[in-house]
């Protein structure tokens, strides 16, 4: 049997203290496999959002343990979860997350150069990514002159140009139409099985969950069983 | 609307508190030029009338032929019209009157004076001060008199003599009278004695008004107590009245009322006297002093309203960046109030409450600002210095500036809000492109119109603070940045292509942020024009002291300068020397005439003579002057040393039957050059040695010069004579080659001069003839040096363009009503002590030549300079009461620091601080709206594994790369606008353009520092929102947007 890539045992975070406080997450423990693409679901302000954070080291919990392929998150210091999103750990935002000034390609390039690779390699890098989410004519294109779709096939794109290995997602279809959204969650199914990478993937969509190996449900900071 | 504007302003207070900032900012800069062009600038009248020097603000009237039974009358009247014109001002008056000649036995005269005050104008020598007689209308009763030591000697009186003044000399005379002498005295300098009829000199051997045209010599004055004058029955030749006011508390209205008082008096005193007298007239400089104060005050407003423009320029553009920014932030809002049927006049009145609200916080907070920060102005250099300290205070006119500044800056808000920015679409963006293009071209073409009017402005005096003088310098700089922002992008594009070849993120990121968000530079012309302000207000304050250290520079004309209140003496060039040190100059300086020119346009042509051999060393002003040594004469001229204690003798032989006499007039030169006569009285020709009393030597002199003007007896105009005279100097030995020359060859009186020199005789011989009256015609000069020609001279470059000289150039010159030849050796800007006018520079010993030559003996110095004179040399000097003292620094102090003008620097430093102010709060302000805008992008940069210390860096080198380009380019306007602008806004005390012209000065080190001030500051205000803002670039940014 092999390690799970993702690990989360007894994740707790508030917000707030008093009686003013949200119990955001309450005992979360879950485990992902490698390779696989799992959904995440709930409803708003189920507590999915918080959850992505605190795996991807974004926040963090008040208690509980999260590792990602062998890395304790929850022990590293700012620095180390700098370089867990570099190396391990990628996004893709729900509003896309582009940066307006960039190009297609160079939003795609931003984890390379944070990766400090040769410009060449780079180039040639996002040239393949490009290739790989259908948009290499549109590479010199500002995300201002993409549509919503082809903007979150460049976050996807983005994503993956570091070789993650584990895919964070938060609601990549959320603000696209059906039948874009589901094109994209076809496209990230498409990647985890190509390219091996591990995917959670947080929608409230059942028709995107039935791409999903597994889903994990959420309600009220609780998973359901 | 209330409810959510309240509402609102609780949630952005931060944004309105900015934008209350920066409208207090424009409001107290605004109340503070207003005090500075109101209170401070009556004020200034005020005490520049409190110091003016009591010269300029005497006013005197005079009387000529005042008849003996109407004196007493006429003294009364004309100090009643004098008291009413000075009122409501006190006065000092004092009254000095002198009686027509009177007669001496032996074709001599004398005259009584009355002068009030005598013992603070005079020393007693011996005896006493003459009091008033009991009764000096009775016949009989003799008058007490103080008499001049010299003249004593002269007359052989002494305390107790009695004398019997005869008649006077008029068509009408005045019965003879008595007078005792009861005290000797000696007059002391600068005590008025110039307007005493023999100039305080005690005699005259010839003096130019003798009545009747006889030969008679002058001796006076009797000086008796002027009540004694006044009743004694004598006519007044003349009667002064002189007033100086009290001007130690005055008010600027009270001015204005006396300058137009004190115009009138002439006709009123004219109107008051009627016949009694034969000429009134009053005379002062007060009202040419209040008028010319009233307008250096419009002047120096004028430049102060000049530069507070560029503030408020530079606040209402800061404005309009926080309106632009509060807009961009409340975009959002907008959006949603507009979807829920928000109508835009909704939007424009809650705009106009919420900016009327402003404004009126403004104003409240403006007012006491502005008074406090005037205060505080005024007790620091240049006013404290220039005595305007004043509390702090509120005015009419202060209120007004600031009330209506703050409003004027809330429309702009409401503008800003009713018409806000819309993100752009292609054919709005090149609309607003043409838009902004027109606008670059509007802004350029104003500002060449303004700089063609400061161009083109007349450099003769004028005090009017036109519009195109006030708006042209905030034109300038405008357009200037405005151009300038144009260059930025296409750097930042290039910096950007050259960065994105790196293989890391963090510059390449902020290249990419800096050149392709329009928002990265919004700030733009805030900051250049900021920067360009504050470089350019550094450089205008340089150029402006420099300018004035110039102009007193040249108006001076060396280090320090003494005015001779009366002719050189012997040994006073020693004098000064030992009292001042450093190199010293005899310098002559008068009017002169150019062939029939006399000048136009108020400058009379003017000749400046100095020891043009040590010019490096004693001449000021642009130039090294060096050249000027070529002026002097090839070698000093030596005469024959007289051995001190000495009396020389003259013996005259004269051949036919005509009666010849002559006045011998020695030459002496002392060791240090200083030329000064001496003469004898009239000798006749009897072959008998005469000895020559007023020329007894001291030590040290030489004699270079001999001038012996022949007199003959009226009517023998057929009459030849042949003339013999020797002149003996006992001890004295030479063998010089002197030579002779007729002083005034072209009237051929006197033909053959010669002169031989055998030991201690001087032999002149000649022919004369006596068909010309004057005795100038037959006036023989020997000199211990040749005839000098034509004097070498350099003409200022007005003079050369007025009389169309040239180099090369032959001028004939009047030097007083001596005829002197000249040659124009060079031609010179402007020459020292003679800005602006039309001057010629000469070597004083050359000059002097000239004038010998010509038979005028008089020493044409009129001043000693004095250059690198010893510390202390001022005061020393001004203890020798030889005459006025100025000093180059003072004269500099007296420009600077003038009441007048101490607002134009002092409203500089307001500006240079104003303009820091409001660029670092653009920078914070920009900043801050800028990276909040942005948080979501700088956590999703997070979210990409980039750290904090990255971020900051990004964000950091973004911001560098936008304000960098931005400061240097404000630099370079302000820079260029100083070369352009500056030079042409300075004008001199008069309003006339300055001369020497202005030219640009950049401080360097004032600059640097002021530079690495702005981008320090800059660079901690972003560096310290930068840091806030990577700090909070965390999940909850990330939350929030999902």
């Amino acid at each position: 049997m092999t390690a799970p890539l993702l690990t989360v045992r007894g994740v707790h975070r508030t917000f707030g203290s008093g009686a003013a406080a949200v119990h955001a997450l309450r005992d979360i423990s879950f485990e992902v496999e490698p390779g696989t693409m799992v959904a995440l679901v709930g409803r708003s302000g189920s507590g999915k959002t918080t959850l992505l954070n605190v795996i991807g080291g974004l926040d963090r919990p008040d208690s509980g343990e999260v590792t990602v392929d062998g890395v304790e998150v929850t022990g590293l210091d700012e620095d180390g979860l700098s370089r867990l999103r570099r190396e391990r750990v990628s996004y893709v935002f729900q509003n896309f997350g582009l940066i307006p000034v960039l190009s297609a390609a160079e939003n795609v390039g931003v984890p390379l150069r944070l990766a400090r690779a040769e410009p060449k390699e780079r180039e040639h890098r996002v040239e393949l990514l490009l290739e790989l989410v259908g948009l290499a004519d549109h590479a010199r294109q500002r995300p201002g002159e993409l549509s919503g779709g082809q903007q979150q096939r460049v976050a996807i794109a983005r994503a993956l140009a570091a070789s993650p290995r584990l895919l964070i997602a938060d609601e990549p279809t959320g603000q696209l139409d059906a039948e874009t959204g589901l094109s994209v969650m076809a496209l990230i199914r498409g990647i985890v099985e190509s390219e091996g990478v591990t995917a959670l993937v947080s929608t409230h969509d059942p028709v995107m969950m039935a791409l999903a190996d597994r889903v994990v449900r959420i309600a009220d900071g609780q998973l359901l069983p | 609307m209330i409810a959510l504007l309240a509402r609102r302003a609780r949630a952005q207070w931060p944004l309105l508190a900015s934008l209350l900032a920066v409208l207090a900012i424009g409001a107290t800069l605004l109340g503070t030029c207003a005090l500075l062009v109101t209170r401070t600038s009556e004020r200034a009248v005020e005490v520049a009338a409190s110091r003016a020097d009591p010269a300029d603000v005497e006013i005197t009237a005079y009387t000529v032929g005042v008849s003996p039974g109407n004196a007493r009358s006429v003294s009364a009247d004309t100090h009643g019209v004098l008291a009413s014109a000075i009122a409501p001002y006190h006065a000092t008056i004092s009254t000095r009157a002198s009686s027509v000649m009177r007669s001496l036995p032996g074709d001599k005269e004398a005259y009584l004076s009355g002068v009030e005050g005598l013992a603070s104008r005079a020393t007693l020598v011996t005896g006493r001060w003459p009091r008033a007689a009991a009764d000096a209308t009775s016949a009989g009763t003799p008058l007490e008199a103080a008499v001049f030591d010299n003249t004593a000697r002269l007359l052989g009186l002494k305390v107790g003599s009695r004398i019997r003044l005869g008649e006077e000399m008029t068509r009408d005379p005045a019965p003879p009278l008595t007078v005792t002498v009861v005290g000797l005295v000696h007059p002391l300098p600068d005590a008025g004695w110039d307007r005493d009829p023999l100039a305080g000199e005690g005699f005259d051997p010839a003096p130019s008004d003798s009545a009747f045209g006889r030969q008679v010599q002058a001796y006076g004055p009797f000086l008796v107590d002027l009540a004694d004058l006044l009743t004694s029955g004598s006519a007044l030749d003349r009667l002064e009245v002189g007033a100086q006011p009290d001007l130690s508390a005055p008010r600027a209205r009270d001015l204005d009322r006396l300058t137009t008082s004190v115009l009138a008096a002439d006709q009123r005193l004219a109107a008051k006297l009627g016949d009694r007298v034969r000429i009134e007239r009053v005379s002062s400089a007060l009202p040419r002093t209040l008028i010319d104060a009233r307008g250096q005050q419009e002047l120096t407003a004028g430049a102060v309203l000049a530069l507070a423009l560029i503030g408020i320029v530079l606040t209402a553009i800061a404005l309009a960046l926080a309106g632009r920014l509060t807009t961009g932030v409340r975009a959002d809002e907008s959006e949603l109030l507009g979807t829920l049927g928000t109508s835009r006049g909704q939007f424009a009145a809650a705009a106009t409450v919420e900016a009327l609200a402003l404004a009126v916080l403004a104003t409240a907070l403006a007012i006491p600002a502005s008074s406090a920060l005037h205060a505080a102005l005024t007790r620091i250099d240049p006013l404290a210095g220039a005595g305007l300290a004043a509390r702090p205070a509120v005015t009419v006119p202060q209120v007004v500036a600031v009330a209506g500044g703050a409003l004027a800056l809330a429309v702009l808000l409401v503008a800003l809000a009713a018409w806000p920015a819309t993100p752009s679409g292609d054919r709005r963006r090149r609309r607003e492109l043409l838009a902004r293009s027109g606008a670059d071209v509007l802004l350029v073409a104003l500002a060449g119109v303004g700089w063609w009017q400061l161009h083109a402005q007349p450099a003769a005096s004028g005090t009017r603070a036109d519009a195109v003088r006030v708006l042209a310098p905030a034109l300038l700089l405008t357009a200037g940045t405005a151009l300038a922002l144009r260059l930025v992008p296409p750097a930042l594009r290039r910096a950007e292509r050259l960065s994105a070849r790196g293989r890391g993120l963090v510059l390449p990121m902020a290249a990419f942020q800096a050149a392709r968000r329009p928002q990265a530079v919004a700030a733009g012309l805030l900051i250049g024009l900021g920067c360009a302000a504050a470089t350019f207000g550094t450089a205008f304050d340089a150029t402006w002291h420099a300018s004035q250290r110039d102009q007193a520079d040249l108006a001076v004309g060396t280090d320090l300068a003494v005015s001779l209140g009366a002719p050189p003496v012997t040994g006073q060039s020693t004098a000064v020397a030992a009292a001042t040190g450093g190199t010293v100059s005899p310098v002559a300086q008068r009017n002169i005439t150019v062939g029939q020119w006399l000048g136009g346009s108020g400058a009379s042509p003017r000749m400046v003579a100095v020891d043009t051999r040590r010019a490096p060393a004693v001449l000021r002003g642009r130039g090294d002057w060096a050249s000027a040594a070529s002026l002097a004469p090839a070698a000093p001229a030596t005469g024959i040393a007289l051995p001190p204690g000495t009396t020389p003798s003259v013996i005259g032989r004269a051949s036919g039957k005509v009666v010849v006499g002559v006045t011998p007039w020695l030459l002496l030169q002392d060791a240090g050059g200083l030329r000064t006569t001496c003469n004898g009285p009239a000798i006749p020709f009897d072959g008998k040695p005469h000895a020559v009393p007023g020329c007894v030597t001291r030590p040290g002199l030489s004699l270079i010069g001999v001038a012996l003007p022949i007199s003959g007896e009226p009517w023998a105009w057929e009459a030849v004579s042949t003339v013999d005279v020797t002149l003996t100097l006992p001890g004295a030995s030479s063998t010089q080659k002197w030579t002779a020359r007729a002083a005034s060859p072209e009237s051929a009186q006197l033909t053959g001069p010669a002169v031989a020199i055998d030991g201690d005789r001087i032999r002149m011989t000649g022919t004369v003839q006596f068909a010309d009256p004057t005795d100038l015609s037959r006036t023989l000069v020997a000199t211990a040096f040749p005839d000098p020609g034509p004097v070498p001279i350099a003409v200022s470059a007005r003079l050369a363009h007025d009389v169309g000289a040239h180099v090369g150039s032959k001028l004939s010159i009047a030097y007083g009503v001596t005829p002197v030849s000249a040659e124009v050796a060079e031609i010179v800007p402007a020459v020292p002590s003679a800005p602006g006018a039309p001057a010629a520079l000469a070597d004083v010993d050359a000059l002097s030549r000239a004038l010998i030559v010509r038979g005028d003996l008089e020493s044409p110095v009129t001043a000693w300079w004095i250059g690198n004179p010893r510390a202390g040399a001022e005061a020393r000097v001004g203890a020798l009461h030889l005459g006025t003292v100025t000093t180059r620094g003072g004269e500099t102090e007296r420009l600077t620091g003038s009441p007048l003008r101490a607002s134009l620097p002092a409203v500089l430093r307001v500006l240079v601080a104003a303009t820091i102010l409001l660029l670092l709060g653009g920078v914070v302000l920009h900043v801050t709206c800028d990276v909040q805008l942005r948080a979501l992008e700088v956590a999703r940069l997070r979210g990409l594994g980039m750290s904090r210390r990255d971020i900051r860096r990004a964000l950091l080198g973004e911001h560098a790369a936008v304000l960098l380009p931005l400061l240097a380019a404000g630099a370079v306007v302000g820079a260029l606008a100083t070369w352009v602008v500056a030079p042409l806004m300075i004008r001199s005390d008069t309003g006339a353009a300055p001369v020497p012209a202005a030219l640009a000065h950049w401080p360097w080190a004032a600059e640097t520092l002021l530079i690495a001030a702005l981008v320090a500051g800059a660079g901690l205000a972003v560096a310290a929102v930068v840091t806030v803002q990577a700090r909070r670039a965390d999940a909850a940014h990330l939350r929030v947007a999902s």
